[in-house]
């Protein structure tokens, strides 16, 4: 427990910014909402004029795009990339950390298994990422109903927001797998930014040519928002898919870890 | 009983670095130097006796419990202090200490306040803001607050000043008087002689000697200087027990180890001017032990 708290501790601080500026953002989306609606006409007539796989690759959905969920779905990818760059960090840092700021030979002396080590990180990790989530998830509810007069359905837009959890949980143990497989890790932020981008682009490609086989390859694909509003629940060939991969990542990282050589720095 | 019993450790990084087939036991209450230059294995040694690093074969038993296997156990009494010591930076000196105290489930407080006094450390600093050697101080007092029955140190006087250098030494004679077992490497002989009763003498991943320091010293070799008036022969001394003659016009010197009598009898035939007899110090014999290595060679 002692080894918890005190990772908790160091990320406090990165926790509390990253529900800020998540909530921040999704304030300041939200907030645009009312004046989007009300020039629904001519904005539909505007991007009318658009090419059709960048709206696609952006994910409009001319129909949906103008109701409060619809234009939620939109906004929501960036959320979700933001969600992601916070896992990852969060992720590769847990056990770099530990090399780059050389307090490796502390902790692996003192009378604990490495696997102990690890499950505090990672239990403080998702202890973080869970209470953005809650910030996350109070804001948008609140949010929606202050730009959304009529009433719409609250249940489809929490099930679309706690994707942020699901998605940002598959990039911690994206993040994890990395820290213990990269020998040494001099800089989070490149490398996470770098990750989290790059399968953000993937997934604007994906969504754009419409091919289903590259919504496999990216996470930001396995929760899609508007598949999500039309068929009113997941798509469970993803669910699985994240689940299996969030397991086989998980148990990589410890069957590594237990192994590994901790070398003088 | 043996505290640290070591059997055949290996362990090979690629080609280059590596230990091989190291052997050693540390018994309990001794205080072991481990000593040798850099890069000769010292460090990969106690990494691996640590479970920092796997040996590639070999076995090692700690406390009489596997070393790897049962790791969390025979580290609740152990105490370790790395040669380079890093905490966590944004900690304050005490809260660092106390995270570290929080492993081993006994209070630690006293003893925290009563070492950072003897260290003269101020535990409300925090760790950023600190010396090279008053970092090496906390790592001390985090490595000792704990009353472990067996310290392991890695070079642990770089970076403290001679003052404190000899405080440590004391508080490190205080904890194996009170029974702890203390395995010391360095590089610095000086320091080994000083404080170990035994030492091993690695090289090249490899253990060249395990001796006492006494019978080091004692057993061994006589430095002879003998100045004389005309030019000596250097086969007068062609005898058993003679090395690394050396003759520098009317000075002569050798290590000689044996009956002293006949070397004292090949003295008188000379007309000597001046002659020194001397120990010589570890630090010879020590290269002594590295020099013949690589004549066997």
């Amino acid at each position: 427990m002692n080894m918890y708290w005190h990772e908790l501790k160091a990320t406090r601080k990165s926790t509390i910014i990253w529900t800020l500026s998540i909530t921040l953002l999704i304030i300041f989306f939200m907030s645009m909402y009312p004046t989007f609606s009300k020039e629904a006409e001519s904005l539909r007539k505007m991007l009318e004029g658009f090419p059709d796989a960048l709206l696609k690759a952006m994910n409009f959905d001319m129909d949906t795009f103008t109701s409060i969920l619809g234009f939620y779905s939109y906004i929501f990818l960036y959320i979700l990339l933001c969600g992601a760059i916070q896992a990852m960090i969060l992720g590769i840092g847990i056990l770099s950390k530990e090399v780059r700021e050389k307090t490796a030979d502390f902790l692996l002396t003192k009378p604990v298994t490495r696997q102990q080590i690890l499950t505090s990180k990672l239990l403080a990790a998702l202890t973080s990422i869970v209470s953005t989530n809650i910030g996350y998830l109070i804001t948008v509810l609140a949010m929606a109903s202050i730009v959304e007069p009529n009433s719409f359905d609250q249940k489809l837009l929490l099930m679309i927001s706690i994707t942020l959890l699901f998605i940002q949980v598959v990039f911690l143990a994206i993040g994890i797998s990395m820290s213990v497989l990269v020998p040494k890790i001099k800089s989070v932020l490149p490398i996470s930014l770098g990750t989290v981008f790059g399968f953000f682009i993937v997934s604007m490609f994906a969504s754009s040519i419409g091919d289903e086989k590259f919504r496999y390859i990216t996470p930001f694909q396995y929760f899609d928002a508007p598949y999500i509003l039309q068929n009113q629940a997941y798509d469970l060939t993803f669910v699985v898919l994240s689940i299996v991969l969030v397991s086989v990542l998980t148990a990589a990282s410890y069957i590594i870890y237990v192994r590994k050589d901790i070398h003088a720095v | 009983m043996n505290v640290i019993e070591i059997k055949n450790l290996t362990k090979k990084y690629g080609k280059a670095r590596g230990i091989s087939d190291v052997s050693l036991t540390v018994e309990e209450g001794e205080i072991f130097g481990f000593i040798g230059p850099n890069g000769a294995g010292k460090s990969t040694t106690i990494r691996t006796l640590l479970t920092l690093i796997y040996p590639t074969s070999g076995s090692a038993t700690v406390f009489g419990k596997d070393f790897i296997k049962e790791a969390p156990e025979i580290k609740k009494e152990i105490g370790y202090l790395p040669s380079e010591v890093f905490y966590y930076d944004n900690m304050k000196v005490i809260d660092l200490l106390k995270y570290s105290a929080s492993f081993y489930k006994k209070d630690c407080s006293n003893r925290i306040n009563e070492l950072a006094e003897r260290m003269d450390l101020d535990l409300n600093k925090k760790i950023d803001d600190l010396s090279f050697g008053n970092k090496k101080k906390v790592g001390i007092v985090q490595g000792l607050l704990h009353t472990p029955k067996l310290i392991i140190l890695d070079e642990p006087t770089s970076g403290l000043d001679p003052l404190m250098q000899q405080t440590f030494f004391e508080l490190l004679k205080e904890e194996n008087q009170k029974g702890a077992t203390i395995l010391f490497s360095s590089h610095i002989l000086s320091e080994v002689q000083r404080l170990c009763d035994r030492v091993a003498i690695i090289k090249e991943g490899k253990i060249i000697k395990v001796e006492k320091i006494s019978t080091l010293k004692e057993s061994n070799y006589k430095k002879f200087r003998i100045e004389t008036k005309s030019e000596i022969n250097k086969q007068i001394f062609a005898l058993d027990g003679i090395k690394d003659i050396e003759v520098d016009d009317h000075v002569i010197r050798f290590l000689f180890k044996g009956d002293l009598n006949p070397i004292m009898d090949k003295i008188a035939e000379l007309d000597i001017t001046n002659l020194w007899v001397e120990e010589p110090d570890l630090e010879e014999i020590f290269m002594h032990y590295y020099e013949k290595e690589d004549k066997d060679r």
